[in-house]
């Protein structure tokens, strides 16, 4: 049985509309994650399940369970939110005991799983004191237990570490992903930011403007985008786009931008001569052609070089478009030197110029 | 190390000195008129020291108007606040953004009113024929006469409503702002948290509040011993003695009755003894 599932969902503001025929299953047990652009429709989404939005058209159920017009305390669910939203009054033990209280658990009982709970997240040390003495992280660990202490059916978790520094968000995604292992409880995570949705997720909901764009395995969104903003959004360094024209050479196909002309045996896309397309390459996927190698060849003169440590970003400009590629930096080449890079068809995308749609056989 | 500079001072010094010496004063000269016999009836005068602070404690009519002024400050002070929070709370979960406008504009309508004013316009309206307050009993009782401010038992709790409808009714659109400055997240996170509204207000919003909250009620405590100019129209301390605070029983022995100026001032002595010792305690029991 799917934990969540959304049918038809919409969601607008008077005449704004946020999010638009909005379907979805989401299974027990799953890791999802809303990946997208600012003002999305991700997090919108999220508060809906949470209940603390109204959702205009559609339905919503939860654990099979119709949750549309459920308070948020009764669909089952616990929520971390990305200021962590801890009561400032109230020490840590209160905090994260809120929650049973308002439910009249018995005191011993809530002693007992305030314990079980801070022990698992490291906060015992912590219990008198109050929100404003705790680190960031510490903090939204106590986020993390005041919503996992409900034993709830489903995590919400809304940006819950764009507040922290860059070290101390690895760090604590690691702990999500440890929890997330240990107490397999269906879990929805809000983010934009793509680091997070790879290395967490089991499943990517990548949406814009309220619609989703593509669903699928980190892995798959990242080697199969389904169309040029999930091509373009997902992948560090961003994937490099080439307008072509396809062309028919025998048996082959060419794929023409200006003056350079592909040759590709095209048996993976659905192609159709003079079409206009945009040929897609993925910076680490472009390798340094030796000098006598002729074949698909991206030439031009290296105008910025990035350091990243092991690679090194080179951009350089062809048909007036910048293209770049990963390159280990031992290999790099200096500035304003010429440069030449091949690629295997493999891993090669081509969507259509028009729609935008990936023209991948499926 | 900047140089200093003579100009702060310079400007301040003078202000300081105007401003001491309109507070001071007056303040030592009450103490002095009140260590004095001054009586208004004559110009004659000698040093009788503590003896009218004496008199005082075995003045049946001193210490009613000492019970009477504590009543005075925990009703209109209890009420402000319940009334204020109570509305507050109310129009934060019920009102739409711009009814909450409407309503703010017409609480803080009374505050604006002179408090003389106020207290006119209330006397009129609990007058027992033709008040607007009292029509509901006439009506519901055929005729019958309810004089509110006339009764022992009601005059003070009906003047202290005419206190609540200035203060409370301000106070409330105070309590609603600052409810609108909350951040949002921990409400949501407490209705997650299976709290109901009240349970929310009673133990998130409220207590995150507590500070400003505070802040209020001593506004209002202080304001609240300032009521001479309203319990002055509408009842002039009566019925007997049931409305007489302690400036309104100071005023008529010091101008009124017997012009006994200096026992007025040994009164005024004391609850300014009283009220900047009480306060001084609250306070620090508060911040503790």
């Amino acid at each position: 049985m799917s934990a969540i599932v959304c049918s038809h969902v919409d969601k607008s503001y008077g005449a704004t509309s946020v999010i638009r025929d909005l379907n979805l299953s989401i299974e027990e047990h799953e890791f999802v994650v809303f990946l997208g652009p600012s003002g999305c429709g991700k997090s919108t989404l999220l508060r809906m399940l949470a209940g603390l939005e109204d959702i205009s058209g559609g339905e919503i159920s939860i654990g099979g369970t119709v949750v549309n017009d459920l308070d948020p305390g009764d669909r089952g669910v616990a929520m971390v939110f990305q200021n962590y939203a801890l009561y400032p009054h109230m020490t840590i033990f209160d905090n994260i005991a809120f929650g049973l209280k308002r439910q009249n658990v018995p005191k011993a009982e809530i002693r007992q799983r305030v314990g079980a709970v801070s022990t698992t997240l490291g906060l015992d040390p912590y219990l008198d004191r109050k929100p404003a003495e705790l680190s960031g992280g510490q903090q939204q660990r106590v986020a993390i237990a005041r919503a996992m202490i409900k034993t709830p059916k489903v995590f919400l978790f809304d940006e819950p570490l764009s507040n922290l520094d860059a070290k101390l968000r690895n760090h604590m995604r690691v702990e999500i992903a440890r929890l997330h292992q240990s107490l397999n409880t269906t879990t929805v995570y809000v983010t934009h930011d793509q680091l997070e949705a790879m290395t967490l997720a089991d499943r990517i909901v990548l949406l814009r403007d309220g619609r989703i764009e593509q669903i699928g395995s980190p892995a798959e969104i990242y080697e199969r985008p389904g169309n040029l903003f999930v091509a373009g959004f997902i992948g560090t360094p961003n994937m490099n786009f080439i307008d072509v024209t396809i062309g028919r050479d025998g048996d082959a196909w060419t794929l023409t931008n200006a003056g350079t002309v592909f040759t590709i045996s095209g048996e993976r896309f659905r192609l159709q001569q003079g079409e206009r397309a945009v040929l897609g390459i993925r910076p680490p996927d472009l390798v340094a052609a030796s000098p006598g190698a002729s074949g698909n060849l991206l030439e031009g003169t290296a105008d910025l070089i990035e350091f990243h440590g092991n690679d090194a970003l080179v951009t350089f400009c062809l048909g007036g478009k910048e293209i770049s590629a990963l390159v280990p930096s031992r290999a790099c080449p200096a500035i304003r030197a010429d440069v030449r890079y091949g690629f295997d068809e493999s891993s090669l995308h081509l969507f259509d110029a028009q729609s935008g749609m990936s023209l991948r056989r499926q | 190390m900047p140089r200093r500079s003579s100009l702060p001072v310079t400007f301040v010094v003078p202000t300081l000195v105007i401003l001491l010496i309109l507070s001071m004063v007056p303040t030592l000269y009450a103490i002095v008129i009140a260590l004095q016999n001054r009586e208004l009836s004559s110009a004659d005068y000698s040093y009788v020291w503590f003896s009218n602070f004496y008199d005082l404690f075995s003045d049946r009519r001193f210490l009613n108007a000492v019970w009477v002024s504590v009543k005075w400050e925990i009703v209109t002070v209890a009420a402000t606040m319940t009334v204020a929070i109570g509305l507050g709370v109310l129009m934060f979960e019920v009102a739409s953004p711009r009814l909450r406008n409407i309503y703010c504009l017409l609480f803080i309508i009374p505050v604006l009113l002179p408090r003389v004013s106020a207290a006119f316009v209330w006397k009129f309206a609990y007058h027992p024929l033709y008040g607007i307050a009292t029509y509901p009993y006439r009506l519901l009782t055929g005729g019958m006469i309810f004089d509110p401010l006339s009764k022992p038992a009601t005059a003070l709790f009906a003047v202290a409503s005419v206190d609540v409808w200035q203060w409370g009714l301000f106070f409330a659109v105070i309590v609603l702002k600052l409810l609108e400055t909350l951040p949002r997240q921990p409400i949501e996170a407490a209705r997650l948290d299976h709290a109901r509204s009240w349970q929310i207000h009673a133990y998130v919003t409220l207590p995150m509040l507590k500070a400003p909250l505070v802040s209020l009620m001593f506004v209002k405590m202080i304001e609240s011993l300032r009521s001479f100019d309203l319990i002055y129209v509408m009842t002039r301390g009566g019925p007997g003695v049931a409305t007489e605070t302690l400036d309104m029983y100071a005023f008529s022995q010091g101008f009124i009755e017997s012009g006994k100026v200096s026992y007025a001032s040994a009164m005024a002595v004391l609850m300014m003894v009283a009220t900047v010792i009480t306060f001084t305690m609250l306070w620090k029991r508060v911040q503790a």
